[in-house]
């Protein structure tokens, strides 16, 4: 999230995508930064143990909302319990 | 009466504004920021190569951080803003 | 950032009777063990010794980055049941940990079990009562227990890094209660702060994000290269992260091999050189035959080999290896403590001083880079 705070603040829309797990703590970094209008890109956990074809399936979540937080009408994602 | 202390502290920073968006993708130049975390350039590499597939960019750049856990270095980051008008980065897992 | 204040929230008021150490327990606000109630009086005594100046603002701690004031640290301090006089030792540590090198966020969060390892060099450590003997590590000693004690408070709740929430530490480990020692002053060898440029009579701190120390025993060898070896085999498993991301590690002697070995002759940098010449593990171990697909691992430096059967070091350079002469004069133990990884650099910085020496060349940013 830091890296896309840093981006954005200079000028730069910024996407930035983490898995489900990791929701939370990047909302209480951009807290930390000032920078709550930062929505995430959500993907669902995990990644770092899938196969290629189950990579591609993760690409497709995060590419629609890219292009939405690029665009301003990216919804901030909700923290999961 | 007894007094009890809070031992947190404040989190206190100042409201920082997001960068203006953009309309339409054509044309522009499409900066990736691959962190190096495991799967994070598989990841960015099939968005990458669905968005070429959707819109017509006017260049797509690829820069990798030096260390997953740390900030980016100044310098990438403003390497990037010059080259990039949007930027897609992974992943915080 | 020095010259910043920040405000803090006014203390409660709560009704007569109430059990105090409850109160704690209920607001989220411990470790796990009972915390000392802070009173005006105890909060005074520490905010003294911390230089007065309550809402002056030490350092922000991550991951939540909240501020360290004076006066939420003599919160901590207290709680933790810290004497006054350790307040300038927790209050240089918390400085040297959000030094950027150290990089608090990532230890913090990490899922690895790493917790800030701390060590005391310098007439400090004897004044306020450290222990750098028997059972350093262990229990029975104030200074040691709430020093490490106070450090991980201020983590958990000025930092937000609770165990489940922003803290992903899979198994987490014990010394997340308290990490903190001193060297043994009795050492045949000059003190580590010494090695690393400082005067004697200078007070220091040295953290690293750690494992937890993994016993050595040697009761065979008489000479340096025996009990070196013993710990050489606790350096190459490649179950231990410095194996597959670098970094460094800390390598404790017990007095009783410090003496062998200083009796041969062997110094501080002869004794460093020979673990890591002669520790590490094979390449083919690290990419587990690449049976799960071909590995490069980009954690471990550019300039290893990753031939199957290339050598790769338990850590990039000896200087990685950092050494102390710690515990009790009974026992022929010595000690491997693993570090996290290339993600994170120990910190060296003088107590109470202005900030780190500069030691030369190798210290980028004010900090020494070890």
């Amino acid at each position: 999230m830091h890296d896309g705070f840093s981006l954005e603040s200079l000028g730069v829309p910024t996407a930035v995508i983490v898995t489900s797990t990791f929701v939370h703590e990047a909302k209480v970094q951009r807290a930390a930064l000032g920078m709550e209008g930062l929505a995430p890109v959500v993907i669902e956990h995990p990644l770092s143990s899938l196969s290629e074809e189950e990579i591609r399936g993760r690409a497709a979540q995060a590419l629609a909302q890219v292009v939405r937080v690029w665009r301003g009408t990216h919804a901030d994602p909700p923290t999961p319990q | 009466m007894p007094q009890t202390y809070d031992p947190r502290g404040v989190v206190r920073a100042d409201a920082r504004a997001l960068a203006r968006r953009v309309g339409t993708l054509e044309g522009l130049r499409v900066g990736i920021l691959d962190n190096t975390k495991w799967n994070a350039n598989k990841l960015l590499r099939a968005v990458r190569d669905q968005l070429q597939s959707e819109h017509q960019l006017a260049a797509v750049n690829y820069y990798r951080k030096e260390s997953f856990s740390r900030f980016a270095d100044p310098a990438l980051i403003d390497r990037i803003r010059a080259q990039n008008d949007v930027v897609f980065t992974a992943i915080g897992d | 950032m020095s010259a910043q204040l920040a405000p803090q929230p006014a203390p409660t008021q709560v009704p007569e009777g109430t059990d105090l150490i409850e109160w704690y327990y209920e607001k989220g606000f411990s470790d796990g063990l009972p915390v000392v109630p802070p009173t005006p009086e105890k909060l005074a005594a520490m905010l003294a010794a911390l230089g007065g100046e309550p809402q002056k603002v030490e350092c922000r701690v991550p991951p939540r980055w909240g501020v360290l004031t004076r006066e939420v640290l003599a919160v901590n301090l207290v709680m933790a049941g810290c004497k006054p006089a350790y307040a300038p030792v927790v209050r240089a540590a918390m400085l040297a940990l959000t030094e950027t090198a150290f990089n608090l966020n990532g230890v913090q969060a990490t899922t690895h079990m790493c917790s800030p390892l701390l060590v005391v060099n310098g007439p400090i450590a004897k004044t306020i009562g450290m222990n750098g003997g028997c059972n350093a590590f262990g229990s029975g000693n104030r200074a040691n227990a709430t020093i490490g004690r106070a450090i991980r408070l201020v983590l958990l709740n000025v930092g937000g890094g609770w165990p489940g929430d922003l803290d992903k530490s899979t198994l987490g480990n014990p010394t997340k209660y308290t990490y903190a020692v001193c060297e043994n002053d009795a050492s045949p060898f000059p003190p580590y702060h010494v090695e690393k440029g400082f005067a004697a009579g200078d007070s220091t701190l040295f953290v690293m994000a750690a494992e937890a120390p993994h016993s050595v025993t040697n009761h065979v060898a008489n000479d340096p290269q025996g009990i070196l070896d013993s710990i050489c085999s606790a350096m190459s498993t490649f179950a231990h992260n410095n194996a597959v991301s670098g970094g460094h590690c800390a390598v404790v002697l017990g007095p009783e091999h410090a003496a062998t070995i200083a009796k041969h002759g062997w110094k501080r940098n002869d004794i460093k050189s020979y673990l890591w010449m002669y520790s590490g593990n094979k390449f083919r171990e690290l990419a587990f035959e690449h049976r799960y697909g071909k590995v490069y691992n980009r954690s471990l430096p550019v300039w290893y080999r990753r031939d199957l059967d290339s050598h790769i070091p338990a850590v990039p350079s000896a200087e990685n290896i950092h050494l102390f002469v710690i515990g009790g004069e009974a026992g022929r133990f010595s000690a491997f403590i693993p570090g996290w990884g290339h993600m994170t650099s120990p910190v060296l910085r003088e107590i109470g001083g202005g900030g780190p020496k500069d030691a030369g060349p190798r210290c980028v940013d004010g900090t020494c880079y070890l």
